[in-house]
């Protein structure tokens, strides 16, 4: 008798909160890896602040104060699209996108 | 309603393609709350700040934006991670006018999208040659434009049957129907809305007492508490044995059909499940085949088989995480007895300006945790 739990697609490996959540999980020649991340466009998501740098900021410091959560720094590096997060904060002066996460509407009007 | 540190409120509304809501909706949301429940339909409750010339009460009521049959889809964005709370219809609108300033309230209550599965009475519809599983798919493939994808596992016991010795034929609305296969076979049916606006599965299978669990709820740790107070029962008389006996159509004699265990349906939470105290019959298996019967047994024993329920209430902002319902949850704190794994059984999200607070019961079939550790 083959149990109907085998037949539940499995469950991602990485918690709701990464970045890698919904991500494929693929092998090549033996070796798990997870399919490369495209960066979303960034006309894509609604902005809720902005952000002015200043010296000494840190993406993750950033993070805690506007989300509550340091991990979710790549979601400001998301909608500021840099490849290397240091360059969020490398220039004070610089504004940054606060936005709500990428699919999720603001308001209308 | 205004944002609430690091929670994010989305209200989306429309006929049938959902599209956010003007700001002034959005600013007189005085509270909202949602409740899902495993195995029955989930529930939602709106109500807004009705003022005598808010764009509410001039123009959006008489249009019919918050009739019933407007769909309606709330999301809450909590510490940066989107979680949508509600996919659902409006199915009755309430005002309330009042003489004092500020007391005028619009309530709209409403029900997830199973309402719509719950309409039209289909009784007659043959499936020949179908099983339960096949027939869920080609059910809940009628409601593809309404975002719902179907996820439907094939049942444990096969019971196609031959169309030259019997035809199965749907007896009243899609979702009794659904409802009533996913019961004869221990399995539930339920709609769970997101991950994307707009966007809900339809799960016709077993209860989902698998993969990684949510962050634990920890109780009675001091500073590392998230919840002030849980509360935990037994019931002995909770969990049943059934028994089933078939007549063989050929001889006219019956036979006990020998229930098969539990856990090929439940992975088992708990090291010391409860004892059945209660010896049932199933009425009325007779004249039904043997896999029938014998998945109606697994499914009453599947049913009746959590005697161990916790309940209580968290503080989103405090917990750090928003609780999902239907999924595992890891329980510190609470003794070694109570201490370990839970099925989440009901969540009630309940938002407010300036608090998101859960109220929550979880469930298992018995007492002291199978795992050494809970993942905190």
């Amino acid at each position: 008798m083959t149990s109907p739990l085998d037949a539940i697609p499995a469950p991602s490996k990485y918690p709701r909160t990464s970045r890698y959540f919904a991500s494929d999980q693929l092998e090549h020649n033996g070796i798990p890896h997870l399919r490369p991340r495209l960066l979303p466009s960034p006309d894509s998501f609604v902005t809720i602040a902005v952000y002015e740098v200043r010296a000494g900021d840190r993406a993750d410091v950033l993070a805690f104060r506007q989300f509550g959560d340091a991990e979710q720094w790549w979601r400001i590096a998301d909608a500021n699209p840099v490849l290397d997060p240091r360059e969020l904060t490398d220039t004070p002066g610089r504004t940054l996108r606060i936005t709500l996460p990428e699919g999720v509407p603001g308001t209308a009007g | 309603m205004a944002d609430i540190g690091p929670i994010h409120l989305t209200l989306l509304m429309g006929r049938q393609i959902v599209a956010p809501t003007p700001q002034p909706v959005t600013d007189a949301l005085l509270s909202a709350q949602v409740t899902v429940t495993a195995g029955q339909r989930s529930g939602f409750q709106l109500a807004f700040d009705l003022t005598k010339n808010g764009i509410i009460q001039q123009a959006l009521l008489p249009a019919g934006a918050f009739d019933p049959q407007v769909r309606v889809v709330l999301m809450a964005t909590v510490a940066g991670t989107p979680h949508v709370l509600m996919d659902g219809v409006i199915t009755r609108q309430e005002v309330g006018i009042s003489g004092a300033p500020g007391q005028s309230t619009l309530t709209v209550t409403g029900e997830d999208l199973t309402v719509l599965m719950d309409l039209v009475e289909n009784t007659g519809v043959p499936f020949p040659a179908m099983g339960p599983a096949a027939r869920c798919a080609a059910i809940i493939a009628k409601y593809a434009q309404y975002g719902i994808v179907p996820l439907v596992i094939p049942e444990l016991i096969p019971q196609t049957p031959m169309p030259t010795e019997r035809i199965d034929f749907q007896k009243g609305t899609d979702l009794a129907y659904l409802n009533a296969l996913a019961k004869a076979n221990g399995y539930t049916f339920y709609l769970d809305p997101g991950p994307a606006p707009g966007v809900s599965k339809a799960y016709w299978g077993p209860e989902v007492r698998l993969g990684v669990p949510q962050p634990a709820i920890n109780v009675n740790m001091d500073h590392l508490s998230t919840v002030d107070q849980m509360t935990f029962g037994f019931d002995g008389s909770a969990r049943e044995q059934p028994s089933v006996r078939i007549q063989i159509p050929v001889t006219k004699t019956d036979v006990l059909l020998p229930v098969p265990e539990v856990s090929v349906l439940r992975p088992p939470l708990a090291l010391r499940p409860a004892p059945a105290l209660k010896k049932t019959v199933i009425d009325d298996t007779a004249k039904k085949d043997a896999p029938t019967a014998l998945a109606e047994s697994i499914a009453k024993a599947v049913e009746t088989s959590d005697a161990v329920s916790g309940s209580g209430q968290l503080d989103v902002v405090r917990h750090g995480h928003v609780l999902r319902p239907r999924e595992l949850v890891g329980v510190r704190g609470a003794g070694i007895t109570y201490d370990g794994l839970y099925f989440v059984k009901s969540v009630t999200h309940n938002l407010k300006p300036g608090s998101y607070t859960q109220n929550f019961t979880l469930a298992r079939e018995g007492l002291i945790s199978l795992l050494p550790n809970v993942i905190p």
